[in-house]
């Protein structure tokens, strides 16, 4: 993002629906596009995003209840900070182990990677449940 | 996200993936790629260079194929990826189950053996 963005700030809210969550992608990315962050920053941004919005829409609901979920990106000039809310269930995302390092296809783990992947690129993750009864998950990525 | 087919030789299946391995991007094409590969017990390469990004969903759909490929004595070999793809698959090991090589020639060779 440029210099003199540094309060730049996104904020999007769409369905946790898989269609909600592919038009929420692409407001996002389209919304970098236009502060200009790219490289491996712009990279992980997208990955958190992808990773953190899968989690809710695949297992916010297992109840079925309407999900919705609030993004916003904030460049708070050290540190690019997205922040989730959903109404989904309670899920605190520091609580999941990463899966063990693969010995072999056959043994491999299916899934687990996508903690994995925002935990490999974070500076740090914070959640919250908050009073309205919903998760937050705040994580920090470097500064470009 | 699309894939295209071709004959390599020898048996050999070349696939190339255009696009985003982001959930919806898998959601695309998951289900025609197994369908295209595993049946037939391919040795595939598959052509990363033109995939600009890839989640956990992507990993998994490779090492799903993978697996269901060996089983059935076929192979697959993943090449060309870009160098925020190829942290990804470092990250997660996926390197360390699936061999994944710099260009077609060492992806060809790869399959081969």
């Amino acid at each position: 993002m440029p210099n003199d963005a540094h309060a730049a700030r996104i904020e999007i809210r769409f369905p946790g629906t898989h269609a909600g969550f592919a038009q929420g992608f692409l407001e996002a990315r389209q919304a970098l596009d236009a502060h200009g962050l790219a490289g491996g920053p712009r990279y992980n941004a997208e990955l958190v995003f992808e990773e953190i919005t899968a989690n809710i829409v695949c297992h916010g609901s297992p109840d079925g209840h309407a999900l919705e979920v609030w993004f916003t990106l904030e460049d708070c000039g050290d540190a690019i900070v997205l922040t989730f809310e959903d109404n989904g269930v309670p899920f605190d995302p520091r609580t999941r182990p990463d899966p063990p390092r693969q010995k072999s296809l056959e043994e491999a783990r299916i899934g687990g990677y996508g903690l994995m992947l925002v935990r490999h690129a974070a500076t740090s993750i914070d959640y919250l449940r908050t009073a309205a009864g919903r998760n937050r998950t705040t994580v920090r990525l470097p500064h470009p | 996200m699309q894939l295209q087919l071709a004959d390599a030789g020898d048996g050999v299946l070349n696939v190339l993936l255009v696009g985003r391995l982001d959930t919806p991007g898998v959601d695309r094409i998951e289900t025609s790629l197994t369908a295209q590969l595993v049946p037939r017990a391919a040795r595939a390469m598959i052509d990363l260079s033109q995939v600009t990004f890839i989640g956990s969903g992507g990993i998994r759909m490779f090492i799903t194929i993978a697996r269901s490929l060996v089983r059935k004595g076929g192979k697959l070999v993943l090449y060309g990826a870009q160098p925020l793809v190829a942290q990804v698959f470092e990250t997660t090991s996926l390197n360390d189950i699936v061999p994944v090589r710099a260009d077609a020639s060492a992806a060809a060779q790869a399959v081969r053996g």
